[in-house]
């Protein structure tokens, strides 16, 4: 496989003036292509549209919903009717897998979207307005990592309940979860900000804002998807760790890991309320990693990942 | 050397208090000790209440500004942590689970660096090669598997084996449950209680190590110097040994001094699931009582772990790495 990543058809073509016969080809489709050579990558792409597929329309195949209880099956393994067994409590375990999914990823994806947003800004600022601004706002974050972020979300998000809880988890993990990417981020720019179109637009009265947002951010591009899609799964893995310690989402709402945390009790007698929706979080999770992992190598020209030229 | 620990050792308490009191007024901000009394049947007299409240210091109809000028007088002068809503002191409780968490971490830390860095130097040398991507697949899936779901398959996993052998082989909750005199039997009680938290523990760290470890060693293992080394007539290993495996621990040492606070709130997902009564499992307790003080200390000491953590971390790569100068 990493063999033939050096007679790649991609490389070739993309010298287009050399070889006038073949056509040019697109930054966008170079990625796709070399994303889609990786089986890795494009299984975890299938995976993610299935999971997707299934959070979305995956109520439609049963008639329970997940807030309906039946009395009439308290904790009874999968059949015919629940598709996954029913909890202690009644709950059809499929209908509560497939909103609980919804959830996670909601929660994973917004709040990690945001968190780039935030980093990306706050990380290029720091390292674009040098001097004291640079010193003073590098011992703030410094100082925000100083207390472990997962005690300080977890404190806001313990007093919002009901079904605007996961707005506010969502918020909490933004919060908190930004300060170390843009530590990572304003030393990538710092090499960023001493190039000759940066110091030019600079010295031509350019506003700091349009220089952050035209011109470093976009350098900063590939970097920043790679870990938007990574920052998924961590933001996933907090999200349930929260959950599952009865400190995230509470019910009548329901996401994966508050699902783990009412499996924990009848491991033995009802091990189903603990196997199905793990194995949907492994999934969820492991899909978003090999996508991350098959961009870095299709999108970051200095990815090591993609092998070597020998 | 000594001045500049100091210098970095004035700045990081500076930046613990800030942060601590910052956390402080989140939580006077976010949590709301009134409300425990609240669900109460029947309800307690309003009076009643606000003198509980008042006497821990946490009533909210105090100015906050007020509340805090108390608290940080208590701590400065007379070490005092403050008290739980029930009245019971939080220093204490603090300092009776620290015993615990530190029993859960150490091992598994210990062994989280020694088996991840060993894994990461191994699959470097033999980058690409079949065990290089065999260890490499293992790593990724279980970089992806949440704390939570680990720690319950390995119970799951440990029932199953003790109700197949039929024997009680391990223990699924607490640290200790040994009552005799036997030393021996103390130690052997103790590692069948350790065994699988450490296990949950472990393998994460194994994994964070393995994988950096193996990219920093790639990155050095190109490097001119090793080239150098190699063309004067050194082996691979030796030349790895010597020159770039040394370089390639720094950012490890790093890590690890980092990780000191990272694997106490990794543990609080661990301590949950086998019911282990450290500093992980109080930080929920205290968060579902509404314990301001309570949060607040476990904050302040994962804090100075932190900052304790960067501190040698500094020392570490003052220490390994030539190109740093101390004044």
């Amino acid at each position: 496989m990493y063999a033939d990543m050096n007679n790649d058809p991609a490389v070739e073509t993309e010298d287009g003036r050399l070889e006038p016969k073949l056509k040019r080809t697109g930054r966008m489709t170079l990625y796709v292509r070399r994303f889609m050579r990786r089986p890795s990558a494009v299984v975890g792409l299938v995976l993610l549209i299935v999971l997707a597929f299934f959070a979305i329309f995956g109520k439609y195949l049963t008639h329970w919903t997940y807030e309906e209880l039946d009395f009439l099956s308290l904790g009874t393994p999968p059949d015919g009717d629940h598709l996954m067994g029913t909890t202690s409590g009644g709950s059809d375990l499929y209908a509560m897998v497939v909103r609980g999914l919804g959830r996670s990823m909601s929660i994973g994806i917004l709040s990690s979207l945001a968190t780039t947003v935030i980093a990306a800004l706050v990380g290029t600022a720091i390292a674009f307005f040098e001097g004291w601004f640079e010193k003073v706002g590098m011992w703030l974050l410094d100082m925000l990592l100083v207390v472990p972020s997962f005690l300080l979300i977890a404190m806001i998000v313990r007093s919002a309940s009901g079904t605007a809880g996961w707005l506010w988890l969502t918020l909490g993990l933004t919060a908190f979860g930004w300060i170390g990417y843009a530590r990572t981020l304003r030393t990538l720019t710092m090499s960023l900000r001493e190039l000759d179109y940066v110091r030019a637009a600079k010295f031509m009265g350019v506003g700091s804002l349009r220089i952050i947002v035209r011109h470093l951010i976009p350098n900063l591009g590939s970097v920043l998807i790679i870990n938007t899609v990574l920052g998924v799964v961590s933001a996933i893995s907090s999200e349930t760790s929260l959950s599952f310690l009865g400190l995230g989402i509470k019910a009548p709402d329901t996401s994966l890991g508050t699902l783990l945390n009412e499996g924990q009790s009848v491991i033995v007698t009802a091990p189903w309320v603990i196997i199905f929706p793990s194995l949907v979080l492994i999934a969820l999770t492991f899909s978003m990693q090999l996508i991350g992992d098959g961009l870095r190598d299709a999108i970051d020209p200095y990815s090591k990942s993609a092998g070597k030229a020998e | 050397m000594i001045k500049y620990i100091l210098k970095r050792l004035a700045n990081y308490v500076v930046m613990l208090f800030v942060a601590v009191s910052m956390t402080y007024f989140l939580a006077s901000a976010f949590m709301n000790p009134r409300s425990n009394y609240m669900s109460r049947h029947p309800a307690p007299p309003e009076a009643s209440i606000n003198r509980s409240l008042d006497n821990a210091n946490i009533n909210d109809q105090t100015p906050v500004i007020l509340r805090y000028l108390r608290w940080l007088k208590g701590v400065v002068t007379k070490w005092d942590w403050g008290l739980a809503p029930d009245q019971s002191p939080v220093g204490s409780a603090v300092a009776t689970r620290i015993s615990a968490s530190v029993q859960l971490v150490t091992i598994g830390t210990i062994l989280s660096i020694v088996i991840g860095v060993a894994i990461g130097v191994y699959t470097a040398i033999r980058q690409y090669k079949w065990q290089d991507r065999t260890l490499n697949a293992i790593a990724t899936f279980f970089l992806v598997v949440p704390t939570a779901v680990l720690g319950l398959f390995v119970v799951f996993g440990a029932i199953w084996l003790n109700n197949a052998t039929g024997t009680r082989l391990f223990y699924v909750t607490g640290l200790h449950s040994y009552g005799g005199s036997n030393p021996w039997g103390y130690v052997v009680d103790f590692l069948q209680h350790i065994i699988l938290p450490t296990i949950v523990l472990t393998i994460p760290g194994v994994v964070g190590y393995h994988l950096t470890q193996r990219t920093y060693l790639l990155d050095t293992m190109n490097a001119d110097y090793v080239r150098t080394a190699r063309a004067k007539g050194l082996t691979l290993n030796q030349a790895i040994r010597k020159h770039a495996l040394r370089t390639s621990l720094i950012p490890t040492c790093v890590n690890v001094a980092f990780s000191i606070a990272g694997v106490f709130t990794g543990a609080v997902i661990t301590e949950t699931v086998f019911a282990i009564n450290g500093l992980g499992r109080y930080f929920v307790t205290t968060i579902n009582n509404n314990d301001i003080n309570g949060a607040v200390c476990i904050a302040a000491f994962g804090g100075a772990c932190t900052l304790g953590g960067a501190l040698l971390a500094d020392i570490a790569s003052a220490w390994l790495d030539p190109r740093i100068r101390l004044g």
